[in-house]
């Protein structure tokens, strides 16, 4: 099998041994039966008790100028991204661009979310152009500009799926993944169809439902405790951001996508999928399809496979929460607990992507003082290696499960609060959540076992 | 939930676990690992001694280590015989890979980043400490070139 859109990856995690794998897998049950034992009888999270930080700390934070600055800082690197792509080096491993793009944005930002809040709506490049057109075309219109349209309500975070869909068949589909002006293109067509949807539907509109990557992060940052609010930052309740989130057409297949893909990254080393990516390939080969084009079409239908595998599963964990009884439809008990496949889905990312980000992570700091590889060194730091030590094997491995069964108890209190706060009868939202119980034992399972599974 | 409930599923949790603990950690160190380890090293020591069914502990202990085991890749007309090679070997292990091809090739072993040249007839000598934990990726630079799949060989270094 040709390796598609792992240009990136010089090395592989091992797969977690099976005693391990047997006894995180025990932990999940274990953990599962003391949760739904000593969980609170009352709903606790759904308030978010938000409080600024103290002494006008949060004002300062969050002032005019830092919101500048941070702005400009975004929009620096996504020149920086372009420029690299295009005029740089095309060996994905000696350009800034994949690596910046793959491993600092996509995959660091996710922990820096759940540990500092939304911080890329702070560094947000489009948000900040964006902003700062309105500013000055407000100025020159001496007043108020034209109010945008209005956002579709069953549009939703439709285009947020859409857009993480298309980030994650870049990555893992197409061939010219890693390829640094490939990702330039990408990057300009992005922001091209960010910019005219924030015209139609406004800045902020569009910041908060439609761009795929402010609606991805803002969902991790909600595990965090701090969040700033009206130009304040503040801390809240841990958990408690999750179930204030605003469902919309199209939130539980966004969780889908980001699950599902995970999913299929990790499930496409394992031998089932490497077992038979060849002969779908074939078949499309045998359709009149170029080799590498059919393999594309293979690992694309594995993508979609996988997320659509993850959405008809909590589907179906919906389905029996609703033959509980409660008279809910099932779209709206597959809104009331979407919110709790975010802890899951941060399990997935962290645990999958772990050493890819602590190794790959390291490379940045050669590839900033010789971003084009073309071998200038701008901050003396060019001549730097990954060092493979940071993490052993075992090391890892405690990590990967450790974050998963801290995932799998997260959602459960998150559902258990959730639970409780929609049924008037205590013993139904207990029943009911013997059937998100298993959605989750399921979601934790495959996460474990992909874990166990790898290209050796 | 009433407290009996609650303490029932506590004690239910703790069952689960004792059990886990006695099926999956006493063979987890000792009997499992080991005879697994064993039985995945035995194929390659069975070539040079007959007792390949020592065990791990008793192989460790010996004063004098075994002779490094050479994986030989044979590169013909840019594929590999027989199929991708994998060379396993525990942290600390010196790792030996010999790859012969029937065109000049340059290799490339990802992690490690070790990089060395084939000929026909003057085979390309991987020689490194396997100190990096992982699976790392051995591939033709000649295949990727030509748009072919690039892998050859992975060397896998498990945890001491």
């Amino acid at each position: 099998v040709i390796q598609l859109a792992h240009g990136l990856v010089a090395r592989s995690d091992l797969p977690i041994p099976e005693w391990l794998f047997g006894w995180a897998a025990a932990m999940v049950l274990v953990v599962s039966f003391v949760a739904l034992a000593v969980l609170w009888p009352d709903p606790r999270l759904q308030q978010e008790g938000w409080r600024p930080l103290p002494r006008g700390l949060g004002r300062a934070l969050a002032a005019r100028p830092m919101e500048i600055i941070c702005g400009a800082i975004g929009v620096f690197l996504l020149g920086a991204v372009v420029y690299t792509g295009f005029r740089g080096t095309q060996s994905s491993t000696a350009n800034f661009a994949p690596t910046f793009i793959y491993v600092i944005f996509w995959l660091a930002l996710v922990p820096a979310s759940v540990l500092l809040g939304d911080v890329f709506k702070a560094f947000n490049p489009w948000r900040a152009v964006g902003r700062t057109v309105g500013w000055v075309a407000r100025g020159a219109a001496r007043g108020e500009l034209p109010a945008p349209l209005a956002y579709p309500r069953w549009l939703g975070h439709w285009p947020a799926a859409a857009g993480i869909f298309a980030f994650a068949a870049m990555e893992l589909v197409a061939s010219n993944g890693d390829r640094p002006e490939d990702l330039a293109i990408a990057t300009l067509i992005y922001s091209a169809l960010t910019f005219v949807a924030m015209a139609l539907y406004g800045v902020e509109t569009w910041t908060q439902r439609g761009e795929a990557f402010s609606v991805y992060f803002n969902l991790f940052s909600r595990l965090s405790p701090i969040e700033t609010r009206d130009g304040v930052v503040g801390y809240r309740k841990p958990l408690s951001g999750l179930p204030a989130l605003k469902v919309l057409p199209g939130t539980v297949p966004l969780l889908a996508v980001m699950i599902g893909s995970v999913t299929f990254d990790g499930a496409s080393e394992a031998p089932l999928w490497t077992g038979i990516a060849p002969d779908i390939s074939q078949f499309f080969q045998d359709l009149g399809l170029a080799p590498r084009r059919a393999l594309e079409l293979a690992f694309l239908l594995g993508l979609s496979a996988a997320i659509l595998l993850v959405y008809g599963f909590y589907r179906l964990g919906v389905a029996g929460a609703r033959s509980v009884g409660g008279g809910f439809s099932t779209g709206r008990l597959a809104g009331a607990f979407v919110h709790t496949l975010v802890p899951i889905a941060l399990a997935y990312v962290a645990a999958h992507y772990l050493t890819l980000l602590l190794f790959q992570g390291q490379s940045i700091a050669f590839l900033a003082s010789d971003p084009l590889g073309d071998g200038a060194d701008l901050f003396g730091t060019a001549d730097t290696q990954i060092d493979y030590g940071v993490i052993g094997a075992n090391a890892t491995w405690y990590w990967q499960v450790g974050l998963v069964v801290a995932g799998h108890a997260t959602a459960l209190t998150l559902a258990h609060d959730r639970a409780l706060a929609i049924y008037d009868d205590a013993r139904l939202a207990v029943r009911s959540q013997y059937w998100m119980l298993a959605v989750m034992v399921g979601f934790t399972s495959l996460a474990l076992w992909l874990l166990s599974q790898a290209n050796v | 939930m009433s407290r009996n409930q609650r303490i029932a599923l506590v004690v239910g949790a703790l069952v689960v676990a004792v059990v886990a603990f006695l099926i999956a950690q006493p063979g987890g160190d000792d009997e499992d690992d080991g005879s697994e380890r064993a039985a995945q090293t035995a194929p390659r020591q069975s070539e040079a001694r007959t007792t390949g069914e020592t065990t791990e502990t008793e192989a460790e202990a010996e004063p004098a280590p075994p002779k490094p085991k050479i994986t030989h890749i044979r590169l013909r007309s840019g594929t590999v015989v027989g199929g991708v090679k994998r060379a396993q070997a525990t942290t600390g292990d010196t790792v030996r890979i010999l790859v012969t091809s029937d065109a000049p090739d340059e290799l490339h072993l990802h992690g490690y980043d070790i990089y060395e040249n084939a000929a026909p007839g003057k085979p390309a000598r991987f020689l490194f400490r396997a100190d990096i934990e992982g699976v790392f990726e051995l591939e033709s630079h000649v295949a990727e070139d030509a748009g072919r799949d690039p892998l050859i060989g992975r060397v896998v270094v498990e945890p001491a």
